[in-house]
């Protein structure tokens, strides 16, 4: 038997039978749903203000109801709402091995550790590609159902691209969490890192300076301030893949290396 | 002799705190070895580092013949091991939870965890969630991982923890049979000094990080028996004087006979060490057991 595919199935069966992915992924619908809200309002703000979704007082200032619209909402919600809830999967992964205190029962066995945390980052990949997908699909039908005006094929498929892209950046700025996860042995210490990152990723940004710190590139990409190719350089992704690349190696080296108290 | 664990001079530093000091231990195959010592005295720490899980600040591990290093796959395929309390995925059933072991262990037999449910009474439960079963039940789920793979050696942390009577000696029972029936080593830690008693080959007191006694059959025996407990300043003198009986020494100033004449007429001793210059402080008959010696030994 494959010991590492025995650990990618033992990954995939605790997140199958845990509750914790699935509400964040239903959790996460919230946000096409919110996006379809917001193109039946714009598409008719009066009629919208009859229906009581609007206040009267309420001043409109996105732009007209149509697809390409609705899909740079939706590139938003993943690079921003996504990386909270991204967080938390990654966060619940490797920092429950520390507070169900199983962590030991994988210490000296004959699948290595290594294996084991790379069949952890393989599952919350898995699991972030799958409810990104999802979230397009279901933006999709929402789209349809609200009947957005300015659909194009191409239009579609390069909103796919961003979305996509958004939360391979986004996936690509976990391994820090896993990190604190698994160095702060439970769910505290990768959270308030989460919110860190989050606060600073705005503030950064704010200041003009987003390309140059990682955790703001992904709402930078989605278009959020403006074309990416003004916000974004090559030097944005190198940082993007070298917080990852440092996250990766300071999450192995602890599993291999620090000494297992608990 | 290839021992089934070997530690030399096993020190571990926690900051300024010395958890385990110079510990050697070395655990024949086969035997059952019994860990003592009070919280906090290092058995954890020690076990920890038997299973690779910190690292030695000085000295060597070796389990099962092979030094143990950080990382790797190292010896664990012939190890089975329970640390601490119990744990299992909550959210998973008993079953579940012993099939992931089982896949991670390299088990190829498939019908290893019906066997090892069976073997620990939790066939009833093999669907039920973990997080839902009682504390005694949560045991022996953590007892199944442990032993699925049949392993050359078993270390346990306090193995008849939140088990019942019944449960305990169940337990027991079950060592004895894996150890002698199947020659596994079994190393386990243990509060309980009845059961210590019972089962154990060889006891290892651990006190404030240090390997403070090893105690063989022998001289489980010599505790065990009826003997004439002398307590005297000068141990040397006393063990020349006495040199005829049968002398165990119990600790600094501690002496116990066998002895049967001496044991009846403990007044001849007293005549014998007062003509020497080296009178008891203390003569008593005691049938002496491991708790009393045990908290002797570890007394301030």
């Amino acid at each position: 038997m494959n010991t590492f595919y025995s650990a990618v199935w033992t990954e995939t069966l605790k997140v199958r039978r845990s509750k914790v992915p699935l509400l964040t992924a239903i959790g996460f619908m919230l946000a096409p749903l919110a996006a379809g809200l917001f193109m039946i309002i714009m598409k008719d703000p009066e009629r919208a203000r009859e229906m009581g979704l609007l206040s009267t007082k309420a001043q409109l200032m996105m732009s007209t109801a149509e697809w390409s619209t609705f899909f740079g909402m939706l590139t938003q919600a993943i690079a921003i709402g996504g990386f909270m809830l991204f967080s938390i999967v990654t966060i619940w992964v490797f920092g429950r091995e520390f507070a169900d205190r199983t962590a030991k029962d994988l210490m000296a066995i004959p699948t290595s550790r290594e294996e084991i945390v790379t069949a952890k980052f393989l599952v919350v990949a898995g699991w972030v590609m799958l409810v990104t997908i999802l979230i397009f699909g279901v933006g999709l039908l929402i789209g349809a159902l609200v009947d957005i005006p300015g659909w194009t094929n191409a239009l579609a498929w390069h909103s796919f691209l961003d979305v996509i892209g958004t939360a391979a950046l986004n996936l690509l700025l976990m391994t820090p969490a896993a990190f604190f996860a698994t160095a702060g042995r439970g769910y505290l210490p990768p959270f308030g890192w989460t919110v860190l990152a989050i606060f600073f990723a705005q503030i950064i940004a704010a200041t003009g300076w987003g390309d140059w710190f990682p955790w703001s590139v992904p709402a930078l990409f989605s278009g959020m301030v403006g074309p990416r190719s003004e916000q974004l350089g090559i030097h944005s992704y190198v940082l993007v893949v070298i917080a990852c690349a440092l996250g990766l190696i300071a999450t192995f080296y602890w599993w291999r290396s620090t000494d297992q108290t608990r | 002799m290839e021992f089934a664990i070997e530690t030399n001079h096993l020190s571990k530093i926690f900051g300024t705190v010395r958890a385990v000091q110079d510990v050697n231990l070395h655990v024949k195959k086969g035997e059952i070895y019994s860990f003592l010592g009070l919280n906090g005295a290092g058995k954890t720490t020690t076990i920890r580092a038997l299973l690779g899980m910190i690292r030695p600040s000085e000295g060597h591990v070796k389990v099962l013949g092979q030094a143990l290093g950080p990382g790797g796959r190292g010896p664990w395929a012939q190890v089975g091991y329970m640390v601490e309390s119990p744990s299992a995925y909550p959210e998973l059933s008993v079953r579940e939870n012993l099939e992931v072991a089982r896949r991670l262990q390299r088990i190829q037999n498939t019908n290893a965890v019906d066997d090892v449910m069976e073997r620990l009474s939790i066939s009833t439960y093999a669907n039920r969630k973990a997080g839902t079963l009682s504390s005694g039940n949560f045991q022996r789920l953590g007892l199944a991982r442990a032993l699925m793979h049949k392993p050359a050696l078993l270390i346990l942390d306090e193995p008849a923890n939140a088990l019942d009577p019944a449960g305990i000696v169940e337990i027991r029972e079950m060592i004895i049979r894996l150890a002698r029936e199947e020659g596994m080593t079994i190393f386990m830690s243990s509060h309980n000094l009845t059961e210590v008693d019972k089962l154990a080959d060889r006891i290892g007191i651990i006190h404030k990080g240090k390997l403070v006694e090893e105690l063989d059959a022998d001289r489980l025996d010599a505790i065990r028996a009826r003997q004439l407990i002398v307590d005297i300043h000068d141990l040397v003198k006393a063990c020349a004087v006495l040199e005829n009986f049968q002398v165990v020494q119990l600790g600094e100033h501690r002496l116990a006979i066998k002895n049967k004449q001496a044991i009846e007429s403990p007044e001849t001793i007293a005549t014998l060490l007062v003509n020497a210059g080296t009178p008891p402080y203390r003569l008593a008959v005691e049938q002496e057991d491991l708790e009393n010696y045990f908290l002797h030994l570890t007394a301030n």
